[in-house]
């Protein structure tokens, strides 16, 4: 019977002050939305800076003995090595003499992969892949080019024409060279592949666990880091994450302590309420309980429709920034509805000093 | 009578006016931290982002293709062609020059040693830089441009140009190298192409590339190893002069705007307008094509792996920060103004007294938001000093050893911004309550009250 008096005067409370319990719901919700919004984001931060360092390329390298090819396999073994998620592309390299008489690097690869790994490279017309004879020229070697549509090579004698169907430009050492495709390479040149670009997304520790898995698969290989970007994108993904934080501590506690003194008010103009109740006999106990259920009840909503809104807000987030979802975590929520209910009893228990003190009759009668 | 309620107002209702300030000067501390992050992340994530190297490469436009493999250059050695070291003075002069955040000039030098012990002589490669060099206001130079290289020791001084040929050149040199010829810190060898020159090893340097089997020395004794010339002095022929302050690359740093379709347009193409824009924009492609022009012979160009990438993580960034300062914005808004409703539906008693007296709703409404505002301009106006030194704080805290960096974050034009978005938003707050206030019967709401 007590049970079900509880829950009348709950419902009562809830639904006699319609426009309060709204606005105290309202700014649950809100404190709720944007601590799930800003956890949901920092939960998938790090994932989303690692997959944006991707840009940079390949940040291992793998190079055979004393620039000697490596074993045929090896790319097969080293993208088993490096895991799904990773790129790999092979090259082959050797001096060629152009028709006009100038030594030239001309490297044999396959443009498929290089064009996912180096994304930075600015190509006018990527080959056709069933082009065997297809050339990028680099945007230097083009001038040191007879005729850029027929490229006439000769290495160790061995002459060749390729058909050359666009530039290169990248401001480094590719500006310099010819790129054609791998067979084609081996076929003209005997020379297999001597180095292979990897790129393992994460950071540091990842990339240190993949060269060493690599060093066992192939022993006889020089694997090393591309020193700048491993340490720069563990550098910087960690200052963004440490930003982030403090930023989410910040806004979390903006909005904890405006709901605070929201809510609290609310509760501090019911001292009438408060002083009938003690005036018919409920106990201290008793009343602080009334409240604290109706801030809780209040703080469940807040967080349930805070959820929903706060991951649509993250979701479109990175939406606009990333140009990928974030799908909701359900992980943040235990957090969230920690920090919701925190809020709620505090701001229900805060004002019991103040309540205390009053004389149920003084304040009955209006003094 | 005006001004008296609204003093009385501030100095009885204390804590009704705490409630209120408080969330406008927690809101203001929060927006002003995250906007003065937001805008100052730019610089800071470009000075993070100075450790991949050069985004902008400079050799001469005459220069022979480099036949590189594997680390190994097999450049025919004549025929070369050169800049200028002293024109490099002329970068200062560019619109731009403030932009550039370091200079790099480099000129390979060969070199003939022998292994301890051992009298056959190898070939190794060396290169000339700039250490620590005072280029203007700057302190630039191969470590500036090259921070992922580890040293041990210390960079070589180059030698006064007065000394004699007979004088050691320090050097430092490459990891693999100094394993492989047994030199420690401190030990002497020489390089027996003519001239024949003594170097002394003043730090063991590890690059993680090509360079660990390299030497690295000053710009000015490898000129004058390559051309057997010291720069200033006066008996050399007049060919060897015009070598003698050669270099054969440039690698530069600059602060760019990320490129976007208008980066990218040649220039020559653009009417005189639009050109005059592009050129005036901070990008990279603008700032190399400013190099070109200010250098005889120079061919400028981005480096895309380093340029593209970088703008590609900065965008990003920035876009992450500006997001979340707009939550912020958002959340610290709704959390005045719910606060500041609150405040004022506490007080429709005294607003139903005042109409009762015989005020109007225009002056009440007047008195009401008189008080909103001097709280919002003075709780505003705090909360921009806390914001700005936390911003300054967290900054410091988590870009720390950077450098520069740690400067304070008072950013003058947020002040008025910061200050009219609360008062904005505390007025916006507390409309709805005065409205529903001043609309109902003074005498019922006094009677409520009773």
């Amino acid at each position: 019977m007590a049970m079900l008096s509880l829950i009348g005067m709950l419902r009562r409370s809830l639904v006699h002050r319609r426009a309060r319990s709204v606005s105290a719901l309202v700014a649950m919700t809100v404190s709720a939305g944007v601590a799930t919004a800003l956890l949901t984001l920092y939960a998938d931060l790090d994932a989303k800076l690692h997959k944006e360092f991707r840009s940079f390329g390949a940040n291992i390298v793998i190079m055979g003995p004393a620039n000697a090819s490596l074993p045929p396999d090896a790319l097969a073994r080293v993208q088993q090595a490096a895991g799904a998620d990773s790129l790999a592309a092979e090259f082959a390299y050797a001096v060629a003499t152009t028709d006009t008489g100038t030594p030239v690097v001309v490297a044999g690869t396959d443009f498929a992969a290089v064009r996912r790994l180096d994304s930075w490279w600015q190509v006018d017309a990527w080959p056709d892949p069933a082009n065997a004879n297809a050339a990028l020229l680099g945007q230097r070697a083009a001038n040191f080019v007879g005729n850029e549509h027929a490229v006439a090579l000769t290495y160790a004698e061995h002459a060749v024409t390729l058909q050359g169907v666009g530039r290169i430009k990248t401001g480094g050492d590719e500006d310099s060279r010819i790129y054609m495709p791998l067979a084609a390479f081996t076929a003209w040149t005997g020379v297999g592949p001597s180095v292979i670009e990897l790129q393992v997304s994460g950071g540091t520790k990842r990339v240190e666990a993949a060269i060493a898995q690599l060093q066992k698969k192939l022993p006889d290989a020089q694997v090393q880091p591309v020193r700048q970007l491993v340490e720069g994108e563990s550098k910087i993904v960690d200052r963004t994450h440490a930003l982030m934080y403090g930023a989410v501590l910040l806004i979390a506690l903006t909005v904890a302590v405006s709901v605070l003194a929201t809510l609290s008010a609310s509760v501090l103009e019911r001292r009438r309420d408060f002083a009938l109740m003690k005036a018919l006999g409920g106990s201290q106990g008793q009343l602080m309980g009334m409240f604290l259920l109706e801030a809780l009840v209040l703080a469940l909503a807040g967080v349930v429709a805070g959820f929903v809104v706060g991951s649509a807000a993250a979701w479109a987030i990175s939406e606009g920034n990333f140009h990928t979802a974030t799908l909701p975590h359900l992980s943040v929520l235990p957090m969230v509805l920690l920090l919701n209910l925190a809020i709620a009893a505090m701001a229900a228990l805060l004002p019991v000093r103040v309540l205390r003190g009053l004389q149920p009759a003084a304040l009955l009668k209006g003094e | 009578m005006f001004f008296r309620l609204l003093m009385e107002s501030f100095r009885r209702q204390r804590r009704r006016k705490m409630l209120a300030g408080v969330a406008i000067l927690l809101g203001t501390t929060a927006v002003t931290a995250m906007l003065a992050l937001a805008t100052t992340i730019g610089d800071r994530i470009h000075k993070e982002l100075a450790v991949y190297g050069a985004n902008i490469v400079v050799y001469p436009k005459a220069d022979l293709l480099d036949v590189k493999v594997g680390g190994v250059d097999v450049k025919p050695a004549s025929g070369g062609a050169y800049l200028k070291e002293s024109d490099l003075a002329k970068l200062k002069g560019i619109f731009w020059a403030n932009n550039i955040t370091g200079v790099s000039p480099e000129l390979p030098v060969q070199l003939a040693i022998a292994k301890q012990g051992d009298n056959r002589l190898f070939p190794v490669k060396a290169v000339g830089y700039w250490f620590d060099h005072d280029f203007g206001t700057l302190k630039t130079g191969a470590d500036a441009l090259h921070p992922w290289w580890k040293l041990q020791g210390d960079w070589p001084i180059p030698q006064a140009p007065e000394k004699g040929p007979s004088d050691e050149d320090e050097v430092v040199i490459g990891s693999k190298l100094a394993n492989q010829l047994g030199l420690s810190i401190g030990d002497r060898f020489h390089s027996h192409l003519t001239p024949v020159t003594s170097l002394r090893v003043t730090g063991i340097a590890t690059t993680g590339d090509e360079k660990d089997n390299e030497i690295l020395l000053a710009l000015r004794d490898a000129q004058r190893i390559e051309f057997g010339v010291s720069p200033r002095s006066t008996d050399a022929s007049p060919n060897a002069r015009d070598n003698s302050d050669a270099i054969s690359r440039v690698e530069i740093s600059a602060r760019t705007k990320p490129e976007d379709a208008f980066a990218r347009v040649d220039p020559d193409s653009l009417s005189p307008q639009q050109r005059e824009i592009w050129y005036c924009r901070p990008y990279a492609n603008s700032i190399a094509y400013q190099i070109r022009e200010a250098i005889p012979g120079a061919q400028a160009e981005q480096v895309r792996r380093v340029e593209q990438s970088e703008g590609n993580v900065l965008k990003r960034i920035s876009g992450l920060m500006w997001l979340i300062s707009a939550a912020a914005l958002l959340a610290a808004g709704f959390a005045v103004s719910a606060a500041m409703a609150t405040a004022i539906l506490e007080r429709r008693g005294e607003i139903g007294l005042m109409r009762s007296l015989g005020a109007s709703k225009g002056a009440i409404a007047f008195l009401f938001y008189s008080e909103t505002g001097l709280l919002a301009v003075f709780a505003g106006s705090l909360g921009y000093l806390a914001g700005s030194g936390l911003a300054a704080w967290l900054g410091a805290r988590i870009f720390r050893g950077d450098g520069g960096a740690a400067g304070a974050v008072l950013i003058p034009v947020l002040l008025p911004v910061v200050v009219a978005l609360a008062l904005v938003v505390a007025i916006a707050g507390s409309t709805p309550s005065i409205r529903t206030a001043l609309r109902m019967e003074p005498s019922a709401i006094l009677r409520e009250d009773a």
